[in-house]
């Protein structure tokens, strides 16, 4: 077809694109100590390093790892059994689903609020727990939000991330299901054979994408570990946030250099993903080719 | 045998996943008219209609700022359908200078802190008039829900293929018209996924909303959070609960005009 | 033929979506010609005229949300022919956007009148984010405010200089519910007791949440005494010599506390909920007249008392300030000079139970009597003990210091 169409096609990306990173490079030009309109206007990486050296840094870092870690490979496992249960019975549209958006709907603030009322050892189950015998006083339930644990966090993202990796992998696999899932089964395979062999390694590119999103998204947000979390360590984006509020403008290249670092470790993160994934595609070829 | 079994464990793991979904609704239901809930009580000990007033008191021009914050969500999330089919097309199909970049930057919103984004792009809309106004924010929540739209429309562009688009216009038909008969059916699930999540990602935003409009362009978050953050649980909840049921009710008019769509197109199809 | 039907539809979308804020985008004060601080205020009155004022500032109060634009809104329109645009916009995000607009050259912003205080005023003072002086420019300033006033000479230990008007006071108070607990502690020594004897039932919120903050300087205050502060060099050593004694008891109060205090509630609201919910006995706000507006809301129980430390605790006043690049400079001045009457003042003490920045002595016998007929609620205490027991503010720039000290040595200690 005509040699123009692409461009044409990716013409408002493009333009979107472009004041993207013009916005995203004025954001982090801050960081390295630029605010001229607060008579700040020496490159420097001090910013940097001195958040850096912070006795906190590597706990903080350390947390907000695990914290986005651990929720976003169960939410990716959960996530994808929950896909193949919307998928194999049958319920791709309709009511299921309207409740499966309704977790990606809820803002994670009120998620917060559901832990507390829930979780927390004054919460819906701690008292359930109390009329039932089982404990005799509040501190007697386990303590899952505000500890190093950070159950209540890993929880409340659970909660909105399995929906979201659902829904996000939903139309491609019920679509591959449709196509070529099914076909399979017709020709003779087992509906599991089928759904490990064909219709789960064709739905990963979506699977995947949805594991990079909630694991880049929980590295950097700091709603529910500033509510739910343990007072020290905070996780990074926390840490970053309180240094954003910091009544001392001058202070902000501090929260920028915080904000930068996230950046650069969810790139690397993302960066590691496209590693890992293209080397599969290019052994993938090789193995057609062969 | 084992097929139905494993059926069956699916239905159980779906059936649980939904109850843990909606199980934490019915707080924020009970909390929107609850005064008091102390421990250790399974039900709040008393109730009032504060949220309720609070909601429908005239002052707080609710209602018009829900209405408002609907269209520019519905905004948001039509374009950012569009575009995301145009690039989408564009990057499964066709071969073209900087690709790759292409590819990345469609995803790069994702990978960015919304707070270094926001204050950078505050400073380039306000030399560009854009701060302030309805179109900038509509920018910027296109820049956040476009990764999403993207990944799933190229997903499913991928998936569906190219042939028989290509035989329709081989057949002489406009390329314009073989997309819209034979490939656009085809992909309506996935816009209609597409345009809901752009819808609930435009529609929860605050930081960069509040930011980019700066209290001048109103969104129903902006109104919400403050109560929220407070901890005032009845005002929260009675906020939240407008939230939800008003995003349903768009979710199902979506629904309903994209099912008629549908059916629209199959009759064009058959005749 | 479709593609077309398509565009209608986005531009009918895109033109719903302006119009939806139209009123807001086209700049309402146009005739505004020249603005000249000194060109006395009827000159000022007349400048403002059919003018839009904003105020932005913190959201999350519905009492207050609703006295602005349901009371002093409606009294602006009709007094002065001027349209109040109240926004909810918390102070940080507020500062964020004046220095965007300082950054991008902005000369007509969009923020007129701002909530402030403390830190927040210091710094955007401090870089030259504010209009000013302008109080020595309102008539009421001088009618009512008492000018030689310690707060409103000061904001944190920093010089005002005009640059912000009072708007109301705010006190720490304690709460707690006599029917839960008869005992009241009146010092630090007694508070220790309390949260002995209520063990895990007694927290709050980890600083630098506002009020917590407010609450770990109360506590500095009765330990240390509070006059050293006004004068500290803002130097984290000297600050932390100075705070040994009350560091000290920090880590011994830690063990009576929710969770043996290794760990605090992020914010004062957690701790109110946790308060109404029976699972900490003491709650503490800046609102000195919390008990009476958590009673009335039904959130507390009648039983719900406040009260303070016989050596006081901390109070400050908050503001309203101009931004530099305000474009309706005149319409803010109107407006400022509005709310620091008696008449509103004694209108917002009774909707808002925030304490009057008016100087009592000042006051018409007719506009005493307007205050003292007030009908103030049930379990505070009187305005006039209250401000006996009422301890300055530290300099603005200790208070992070302070903040930083805690999160080192305090938490988990």
């Amino acid at each position: 077809m005509n040699k123009k169409t692409p461009y044409i096609l990716i013409m408002p990306i493009v333009l979107l694109g472009v004041l993207f990173i013009y916005g995203l490079v004025n954001g982090i030009i801050q960081s390295f100590g630029y605010i001229p309109a607060f008579d700040l206007r020496d490159f420097t990486l001090d910013y940097y390093v001195k958040v850096i050296k912070s006795p906190t840094f590597l706990d903080s870092l350390k947390l907000t790892l695990q914290i986005s870690l651990i929720s976003s490979i169960l939410s990716a496992v959960l996530g994808t059994i929950l896909t193949a249960a919307l998928v194999y019975t049958g319920h791709t549209e309709g009511k299921a689903l309207q409740i499966i958006k309704l977790a990606i709907l809820i803002p994670h603030t009120i998620v917060a609020l559901f832990s507390i009322s829930i979780l927390s050892q004054n919460g819906l189950l701690a008292r359930l727990f109390y009329k039932l015998g089982l404990i005799d006083a509040q501190t007697d339930f386990p303590l899952l939000l505000y500890t190093k644990n950070n159950i209540g966090i890993i929880l409340g993202y659970l909660w909105k991330e399995v929906p979201f990796v659902a829904y996000f992998s939903l139309s491609l696999m019920a679509s591959i299901n449709k196509t070529l899932g099914e076909a399979a089964e017709n020709l003779g395979a087992s509906r599991l054979k089928s759904f490990f062999y064909i219709t789960l390694p064709l739905s990963m590119p979506a699977i995947g994408k949805a594991f990079l999103i909630i694991l880049t998204f929980s590295f950097g947000a700091y709603d529910l570990p500033f509510l739910l979390g343990a007072t020290v360590p905070k996780a990074l984006p926390v840490q970053a946030h309180i240094e954003y509020i910091h009544p001392d403008l001058r202070h902000r290249p501090y929260a920028m250099a915080m904000n930068g670092l996230i950046l650069l470790i969810t790139w690397i993160m993302a960066g590691i993903y496209y590693l890992v994934t293209n080397s599969k595609k290019i052994k993938g070829d090789n193995h057609e080719r062969s | 045998m084992k097929d139905l079994s494993s059926n069956r464990l699916l239905k159980i793991f779906l059936y649980l996943a939904l109850f843990a979904i909606l199980a934490p609704m019915v707080i924020i239901i009970f909390w929107a008219f609850a005064n008091q809930w102390p421990w250790p009580n399974l039900l709040p000990t008393s109730y009032s209609l504060r949220g309720v007033k609070e909601i429908f008191a005239p002052y707080g021009k609710v209602f018009p700022i829900l209405t408002s914050s609907i269209t520019l969500s519905l905004t948001v999330a039509l374009l950012s359908a569009i575009i995301a089919i145009m690039t989408a097309r564009a990057i499964v199909f066709y071969d073209f200078w900087g690709k790759g970049i292409l590819d990345f930057i469609s995803m790069a919103p994702n990978l960015v802190p919304s707070t270094v984004f926001a204050m950078g792009i505050h400073v380039v809309f306000i030399k560009m008039s854009l701060a302030n106004t309805p179109l900038g924010v509509i920018i910027v929540h296109l820049i956040y829900t476009l990764p999403y739209t993207i990944n799933i429309m190229r997903n499913l562009t991928e998936s569906i293929g190219k042939d028989m688009e290509q035989q329709a216009y081989v057949l002489g038909a406009s390329p314009w018209k073989s997309f819209l008969y034979i490939s656009f059916p085809l992909l309506l699930p996935g816009i209609i996924a597409s345009i809901t999540m752009a819808y609930i990602l435009s529609f929860s935003q605050y930081f960069v909303t509040l930011l980019i409009g700066g209290g001048k362009v109103m969104t129903f978050s902006m109104i919400m959070v403050p109560f929220i953050a407070k901890g005032d649980r009845t005002l929260g909840s009675a906020y939240a609960l407008v939230f939800v049921i008003s995003t349903l009710l768009v979710f199902t008019i979506i629904n309903t005009i994209m099912k008629r769509f549908q059916k629209r197109k199959e009759k064009y199809n058959w005749n | 033929m479709k593609k077309k039907t398509l565009l209608i539809l986005l531009i009918l979308i895109a033109v719903l979506a302006t119009g939806c804020s139209k009123n807001n985008t086209t700049n309402p004060n146009e005739k505004l010609v020249e603005f000249d601080p000194n060109a006395g205020f009827d000159t000022l009155l007349e400048q403002a005229k059919g003018t839009t004022v904003t105020f932005y500032g913190w959201g999350g109060d519905e009492n207050r949300n609703r006295f602005l634009n349901e009371s002093l809104a409606p009294k602006l329109k009709e007094k002065y022919d001027i349209t109040l645009e109240v926004v909810g916009m918390d102070i940080d995000n507020i500062l964020a956007k004046l220095a965007g607009e300082k950054q991008a050259g902005l000369e007509e912003g969009s923020i007129d009148m701002i909530w402030i205080n403390g830190e927040n005023f210091y710094s955007a003072k401090e870089n030259d984010l504010l209009f000013g002086p302008f109080t020595d420019k309102l008539p009421n300033f001088e009618k009512y405010i008492d000018t030689e006033d310690e707060e409103v000479l000061n904001d944190f230990g920093f010089p005002i200089e005009g640059y912000e008007a009072p708007y109301g006071k705010a006190q720490l108070v304690f709460l707690k519910d006599s029917a839960v607990t008869p005992e009241t502690p009146r010092n630090t020594q007694e508070f220790l007791d309390f949260c002995k004897k209520y063990e895990g039932k007694v927290t709050y919120a980890a600083l630098p949440d506002f009020t917590g903050s407010a609450f770990v300087r109360t506590l500095i205050y009765d330990i240390v005494g509070h006059e050293q502060f006004l004068t500290m060099e803002a130097d984290k050593e000297v600050v932390r010599e100075a705070i040994e004694p009350a560091l000290e008891y920090l880590r011994e109060l830690n063990k009576y506390l929710w969770n043996q205090g290794k760990t605090f509630p992020a914010t004062n609201g957690e701790v109110d909920n946790m308060f109404q919910d029976g699972e900490l006995v003491m709650a503490m706000s800046y609102g000195p007249y919390a008990a009476a507006v958590g009673i009335e809301k039904g959130i507390y129980n009648d039983t719900v008392k406040t009260f303070v430390f016989d050596n006081g605790t901390v109070g400050n006043t908050n503001y309203i300030a101009i931004a530099k690049n305000s474009p309706n400079k005149a319409g803010a001045m109107v407006v400022i000079n509005e709310i620091i009457s008696a008449e509103t003042q004694a209108e917002q003490f009774e909707a808002l139970k925030t304490l009057p920045v008016v100087a009592y002595d000042k006051l018409s016998d007719e506009e005493k009597a307007r205050f003292d007929k007030v009908d103030i609620g049930q379990g505070v205490l009187p305005q006039d003990q209250l401000l006996s027991k009422r301890l300055p503010e530290m300099p603005a720039n200790l208070v992070p210091i302070i903040e930083e000290i805690w999160l080192e040595e305090v938490v988990g200690k």
